[in-house]
C-alpha cells in the first residue's frame, strides 16, 4: 500500500500550495472547481427535493450529442453556441423521458434510463466519428480538464463561464425563490395561485443544462451527478429550512473543493475526483452525527430513552417489592 | 499540476484512441469489412461476438426483474460502484487477475446496494437521491483509486477499457465469467420464477407465504453485480444500465406476461449485442458499447411506435378507425332522424342529399364522402339518379341501435342521477357511440324497459327484438 | 335563484363532467351555493369529491361544463379562493417549517419576483395565533401531531385570506379537541361572510357541522341547506343506486378519451 500511498508532508501539502509562488495556481484551480461545485449543488437542491435527482444524473449524460452537435456546427467548444446546444439536448432529453412516461406503459425511471444511455451513446459514437473534426475527446466527457485553468495565461474563459454561471444561479434562485418552493412543495398550491409549476419544471431543467455542461469541462460528465447530488444531501440531513440548506450546500462546495484539493496534490490524482470523495466524506460525517437526524444523536437518545425506561422497571418493582414485604 | 494533467490523458485517451477494436482486425471497405465478420475467421471476433450476445442475453434477463419492479436505475448505480472495488481488486495481486477483479467489484456492488438502502432507513432521503450519492460517490473513489495505480507498474491496460468498454479487449476468460454468469442467472432465475414473480409483484405478500423476498432481492443484486462487472468490459462503466434496461423495457411493450417478457428480453438483448458488435466492426476505431445501445435503442424505438397494443402507431390508428366510424354512425343517426321526422318509414324512406346537407351542418363535398363512405361499408344504398340515400338493413339496425343508445342514457342520466334533461344531451353525443352489448341490456334492465326518453320521443326498439323488419 | 334580485353565487357549477382525470369520473354536476355557507361535500369513498374540488379549482381539464367564482371565471378571481390540501399530498420532510408554510398562503396576493415582507409576517403570525400554533412557528413540519400539521395548513389557508376555500378532508387523522376547534374557526369563518367548501366523510357529524351540502357520488344527487337534504332517503341515494353501469360507462368512455387524447397530443 505504501507504493501507492505517498508519505504525507504538512508542508509540501498544506502550506506550500497557499506560498506566494503557487498561490496563482491554487485559487485559480479552487476557484473553478468552487463555481463548478456550488452551482451544481445548488441546482441539486432543487432536483432532490422535486425527486428528480436521476434526471440529473441523465441530463449530465444526455448534453453530449448537443454539445457535439453545435461544437461541429459553429467550430468551438466553448461560448454561447455550446450552452445552446446543451439546452437543447437538455430540453430534448426532458421531453422524450416525458413522452415515453405518457404514452407507453414504461415508468419514469426506465424512461430515464433508455433516454440518457441512447442519447449518451449518440454522442460516443459522434465524438468518435468526427474527432478529426473536433477539438473535443473522450477524456474531456470523462474526467474534464479542471487543470487547464491553472496553465491559461491571464483570466482563463472557462472560469469567467464557471463564475457567472454560479452568479446566475444564486441569482435566480433569488427572485424565483417563492415559485421554486412553492411549485416543489405543494404543486396543487402553486398551481391554484396562478404559479406556472410547468414552466418552472423547464425553466429548472434548462438551468441544469446550462449547469451541467458548464461543469462538464472541467469535470467530465459522471462526476457532475455526484456534484450535483452530495452537497445538497449533506445539507438537507443538517437543516429544516430551505435557505439554510442553500448556503449550507455552498459551504459544502466549497469545504469539499479545499480538502479535495489538498487530498489530491497528496495522492497525485485526479482532482475533481479526490474532491468528490472529499464530499463523500463529509456526507458521511453528516449522515454519521447530524444533530437532528445523526446516526450516533438517535441512537444515544435511543439508548437513554431505554436506559430511563430500565431504571423506572427497576424502581417499580423495588417499590412494589418494599410494600409487599411491609 | 502538469502531471496531473498528463495522468488525466492518459488515463482516458487510450479507449478511444488505441485500445484493440473489433474493427482493427482488417482494413478495407465496409463491405470487406462485412464479409470478413460474418466469416468469423478471427477469433478476436468470435469472442466478441460471443461475449456481447451472451451479455444481451443474461442483461435481458436481470433487465426484466429491474424493471417491473420499477428499479431501473438500480443497474447505473452498481455499475458506478464496482468501479472502486475493480481498482481495490487490481491493488491485491498488482495484476489484473479477472477473478480478483471480479471479487472485488461484485463486493462493491453490494455495498453500494446496501449503502442505498441504508440510507433510505435511515435517513429522509428518498431513493433517487441516495442512488445518486452511490453512484458519483463510490464512482469518484474508485476514479481516484484508479489514479493511483495509473503510477504503479505493471500490466493494467485492462483497468482503462472499463470506462467506455471494448468488446474486442475481451479475452477468453472474459468470456469464460461471461458464460458463467449467464449461466447461473438462467439456472437461479429459471428454478426460481414463480418465487421471483411473487417477490417483484408484491413482496409483503411473498413474505407472508414464506419466500424471503429480502434475501431474494440480494440474491438479485448480487446476480445484478455479478452480470454488470461481466459487462463493463465490452460495454463500458455508462452504457451498462442501458444493456439492462432497454432490452426489457422493449419487451415491456410487447406482452403482459413475466415469462414472456423475460423471453422477449433476453432475445432482444441478443440481437442487440450482435448487431453492436457487428456494426463497430465496420470501420476502424469505433467502440463497440455504444453501437450496441444505439442498436438496442433502435429496436425500443421500433417497439414504442409499432408494438400491437401499446404502439403509438396502432393507437393512433385504432383513434382514427374511431373517429371514422363516430362520423359513419353520426351520419346514420341523421338519415334516422330525418325519416324520422318525416315519419316515413325507415326501411323504404329515402333521404335528400341537400336534407343531410342542412341536418348535418356540414358542406355538400363532405356529405358526399359521408355518404360514400356509408355505401364502402354497406350501410346505405348507392344514392339514386336525384341523389337520394336509402339505408341497407345493416345501416338501419345499426341508425336505430346509436339512438335507441343515445336515448337510453339520457333516459338513464335523467332518471337515475337527477341530471336536468336539458344537459343530457352531450353526454349522450358521446356515449351512444361506445356503450358496448352487456352496458344497454343492463340500462335497460335498471330503466324497467322504456319505450320513451326525457324529451318524450320514441326509443327504438333493437332490430332483433321488433322482428328484423325496421319500426 | 334568479340573476337580477340576488348577488352572484359563490360559487356556481354548471353542468361540470370531468373524464379525463383518473377515476373517478363526474358527470353532469350542477349546482350553486349562496355566499357566506359551510358547505359539506358528502359521498361513499371513490364517489370524486376530491375530483369535484379540484376541477372548481380549475386544476384538472374539463370534458364539459364551466364554474364560476363571484359571477366571474375563476382564473380572473384566483385570489379570491383559498385551498387546504389532503394530508397524503404533502411530503412533511420538505425542509420547511411552520412560518414557512403559512407565508406561502400570502405568495398569490405578492408580484412577481417580490418577497413576502414584514406585513405578510404579521398576517402569517396572526392566522398562527387563531390556530393556536404560534408557539410552534419554528418547527419543521413533520415534528408536528396530525392535529397540528392540519392546523398549520388551516392558518395558511387563512393567510390567504380568500372569500371561497376548498378544504380536502380538513379533520382526517385529527383528534377531537382539534376537531372542535377546527370547525369552530370554521363557522367563524362562514360568519364573516365567507363561503367555505368542506370534504367530510364523517356522516354522524354532519348536521352539526354544515348548513349546506352537497351530495355526491359520481354525479349530483342533491345540494341544499342540510335541513332539506340531509334526509335518510337522500343519504340511500347517495350511498347505494344504480352506479355499476355509471362505473362501467366511464371505465368505456375514459378508454376512449385516452385515445382521443393520443391524437391530440
Amino acid at each position: 500500500m505504501s507504493e501507492i500511498i505517498p508519505p504525507f508532508h504538512w508542508h509540501l501539502f498544506l502550506t506550500e500550495p497557499w506560498s506566494a509562488w503557487y498561490l496563482d495556481t491554487t485559487l485559480r484551480v479552487i476557484a473553478m472547481a468552487f463555481c463548478v461545485s456550488a452551482s451544481c449543488g445548488l441546482v441539486g437542491v432543487y432536483l432532490i427535493l422535486r425527486r428528480l435527482a436521476l434526471v440529473g444524473d441523465a441530463i449530465s449524460h444526455s448534453v453530449l450529442p448537443g454539445i457535439v452537435l453545435a461544437a461541429l456546427v459553429a467550430h468551438t467548444l466553448t461560448g454561447p453556441a455550446i450552452i445552446i446546444g446543451a439546452i437543447v439536448a437538455g430540453f430534448v432529453t426532458t421531453v422524450l423521458i416525458e413522452s415515453i412516461d405518457h404514452h407507453s406503459r414504461v415508468k419514469t425511471d426506465a424512461a430515464i434510463g433508455i433516454v440518457f444511455s441512447a442519447l449518451f451513446a449518440l454522442g460516443v459514437v459522434m465524438v468518435t466519428m468526427f474527432a478529426g473534426d473536433l477539438h473535443i475527446d473522450a477524456d474531456c466527457v470523462l474526467f474534464g480538464n479542471l487543470a487547464e485553468v491553472a496553465t491559461q495565461p491571464g483570466m482563463p474563459p472557462a472560469l469567467i463561464q464557471a463564475g457567472s454561471v454560479l452568479l446566475a444561479t444564486i441569482l435566480l434562485i433569488g427572485f424565483f425563490f417563492k415559485d421554486l418552493l412553492v411549485s416543489a412543495f405543494d404543486p396543487t398550491l402553486a398551481r391554484s395561485l396562478g404559479i406556472r409549476a410547468r414552466w418552472i419544471h423547464y425553466g429548472l431543467m434548462a438551468w441544469l443544462s446550462v449547469t451541467v455542461v458548464s461543469a462538464f469541462e472541467a469535470v467530465g460528465s459522471i462526476i457532475v451527478v455526484a456534484m450535483l447530488i452530495i452537497p445538497g444531501a449533506t445539507a438537507l440531513l443538517l437543516t429544516d429550512r430551505l435557505w439554510k440548506a442553500l448556503v449550507l450546500t455552498v459551504i459544502h462546495a466549497a469545504a469539499s473543493t479545499v480538502i479535495g484539493y489538498h487530498v489530491g496534490l497528496w495522492l497525485d490524482s485526479n482532482l475533481p475526483a479526490a474532491m468528490v470523495v472529499a464530499g463523500l466524506g463529509l456526507f458521511v460525517i453528516a449522515w454519521l452525527f447530524s444533530p437532528s437526524q445523526g446516526l450516533l444523536p438517535r441512537a444515544i437518545g435511543r439508548q437513554r430513552l431505554r436506559d430511563r425506561l430500565e431504571r423506572e422497571k427497576v424502581e417499580a418493582r423495588e417499590t412494589t417489592e418494599k410494600a409487599e414485604s411491609r | 499540476m502538469a502531471g496531473l494533467l498528463l495522468l488525466g490523458m492518459l488515463m482516458a485517451f487510450p479507449t478511444l484512441a488505441q485500445a484493440a477494436r473489433i474493427g482493427e482486425v482488417s482494413e478495407g471497405n465496409v463491405l470487406d469489412r462485412a464479409i470478413r465478420f460474418f466469416s468469423f475467421r478471427d477469433p478476436t471476433v468470435r469472442i466478441a461476438v460471443a461475449g456481447c450476445v451472451l451479455l444481451g442475453l443474461c442483461c435481458g434477463l436481470l433487465g426484466t426483474f429491474i424493471v417491473v419492479r420499477q428499479f431501473a436505475l438500480v443497474g447505473d448505480m452498481l455499475a458506478h460502484a464496482v468501479l472502486p472495488g475493480i481498482a481495490l481488486g487490481y491493488l491485491w495481486t498488482l495484476s489484473k487477475q479477472p477473478l480478483h477483479l471480479f471479487l472485488g467489484a461484485v463486493g462493491a456492488g453490494i455495498i453500494g446496494a446496501i449503502v442505498v438502502s441504508l440510507i433510505r432507513q435511515t435517513t429522509r432521503l428518498k431513493r433517487d437521491t441516495a442512488l445518486g450519492i452511490v453512484l458519483g460517490g463510490f464512482y469518484g473513489f474508485g476514479i481516484l483509486l484508479i489514479t493511483l495505480i495509473q503510477k504503479l507498474p505493471g500490466d493494467k491496460s485492462g483497468l482503462k477499457s472499463f470506462l467506455f468498454g471494448s468488446a474486442a479487449a475481451l479475452s477468453e476468460t472474459d468470456l469464460g465469467l461471461i458464460a458463467v454468469v449467464s449461466l447461473v442467472s438462467l439456472l437461479i432465475l429459471g428454478l426460481l420464477f414463480p418465487q421471483f414473480r411473487i417477490a417483484s409483484f408484491d413482496p409483503t405478500f411473498a413474505t407472508s407465504v414464506g419466500i424471503p423476498s429480502q434475501a431474494m432481492h440480494y440474491l438479485l443484486m448480487l446476480l445484478l453485480a455479478w452480470a454488470v462487472v461481466s459487462a463493463l468490459q465490452a460495454v463500458g462503466v455508462v452504457l451498462v444500465s442501458a444493456l439492462l434496461v432497454i432490452p426489457a423495457a422493449t419487451a415491456y411493450l410487447l406482452t403482459d406476461r413475466l415469462h414472456r417478457m423475460a423471453g422477449l428480453s433476453m432475445l432482444f438483448g441478443m440481437i442487440a449485442g450482435a448487431a453492436g458488435a457487428f456494426l463497430s466492426a465496420l470501420q476502424t476505431g469505433l467502440p463497440t458499447g455504444p453501437f450496441v445501445v444505439l442498436s438496442a435503442s433502435a429496436l425500443f424505438v421500433g417497439a414504442f411506435l409499432f408494438a400491437p397494443n401499446h404502439g403509438v402507431v396502432p393507437r393512433w390508428s385504432r383513434q382514427r378507425h374511431q373517429s371514422r366510424k363516430i362520423r359513419r354512425e353520426n351520419t346514420l343517426k341523421a338519415i334516422f332522424h330525418l325519416l324520422e321526422n318525416e315519419g316515413s318509414d325507415v326501411a323504404e324512406g329515402k333521404v335528400s342529399h341537400q336534407a343531410l346537407v342542412d341536418q348535418r351542418r356540414r358542406s355538400p363535398l363532405l356529405v358526399d364522402g359521408e355518404i360514400a363512405a356509408l355505401v364502402r361499408h354497406g350501410l346505405a344504398e348507392s344514392p339514386d339518379e336525384q341523389g337520394r340515400v336509402t339505408l341497407t338493413e345493416a345501416g338501419r339496425a345499426r341508425a336505430m341501435e346509436i339512438v335507441r343508445n343515445h336515448r337510453l342514457w339520457e333516459l338513464f342520466l335523467t332518471n337515475a342521477a337527477n341530471i336536468a334533461p336539458d344537459h343530457v344531451h352531450d353526454d349522450a353525443e358521446k356515449i351512444e357511440h361506445i356503450l358496448g352489448e352487456d352496458i344497454v341490456r343492463e340500462l335497460e334492465r335498471s330503466l324497467d324497459q322504456p319505450t320513451e326518453d326525457p324529451h318524450g320521443r320514441v326509443i327504438p326498439l333493437a332490430m332483433e327484438e321488433s322482428g328484423g323488419s325496421g319500426i | 335563484m334568479s340573476e337580477t334580485s340576488q348577488p352572484s353565487p359563490a360559487l356556481e357549477v354548471h353542468d361540470l363532467t370531468v373524464a379525463y382525470h383518473k377515476k373517478p369520473v363526474l358527470w353532469g354536476v350542477d349546482f350553486e351555493i349562496p355566499a357566506g355557507k359551510l358547505v359539506g361535500i358528502i359521498g361513499p369513498n371513490g364517489a370524486g369529491k376530491s375530483t369535484l374540488i379540484k376541477a372548481a379549482m380549475g386544476l384538472l381539464p374539463l370534458s364539459s361544463g364551466w364554474v364560476e367564482a363571484f359571477g366571474r371565471p375563476l382564473k380572473e378571481v384566483r385570489d379570491r379562493v383559498g385551498y387546504v390540501p389532503q394530508r397524503e399530498e404533502i411530503d412533511w420532510d420538505f425542509p420547511v417549517n411552520v412560518m414557512d408554510v403559512v407565508l406561502m398562503g400570502r405568495y398569490g396576493k405578492l408580484g412577481w419576483l417580490k418577497r413576502p415582507g414584514k406585513a405578510d409576517r404579521e398576517i402569517a403570525r396572526a392566522c398562527l395565533e387563531k390556530v393556536r400554533m404560534l408557539p410552534f412557528a419554528d418547527r419543521q413540519i413533520a415534528n408536528l401531531s396530525g392535529g397540528q400539521q392540519q392546523r398549520v395548513f388551516l392558518a395558511r389557508a387563512l393567510a390567504q385570506e380568500s372569500d371561497l376555500y376548498f378544504m380536502d378532508e380538513p379533520f382526517a387523522g385529527v383528534d377531537a379537541a382539534t376537531e372542535d376547534a377546527i370547525i369552530a374557526l370554521l363557522r367563524e369563518l362562514c360568519s364573516q361572510g365567507k363561503t367555505l367548501f368542506v370534504v367530510h366523510h364523517d356522516l354522524a357529524s354532519v348536521p352539526d357541522y354544515f348548513d349546506w351540502l352537497v351530495l355526491l357520488n359520481l354525479r349530483l344527487v342533491a345540494s341544499g341547506p342540510t335541513s332539506e337534504v340531509f334526509t335518510p332517503e337522500m343519504l340511500a341515494k347517495t350511498y347505494g343506486g344504480q352506479l355499476t353501469v355509471m362505473t362501467e360507462v366511464a371505465e368505456v368512455l375514459r378508454r376512449n378519451e385516452a385515445l382521443a387524447r393520443e391524437e391530440s397530443h
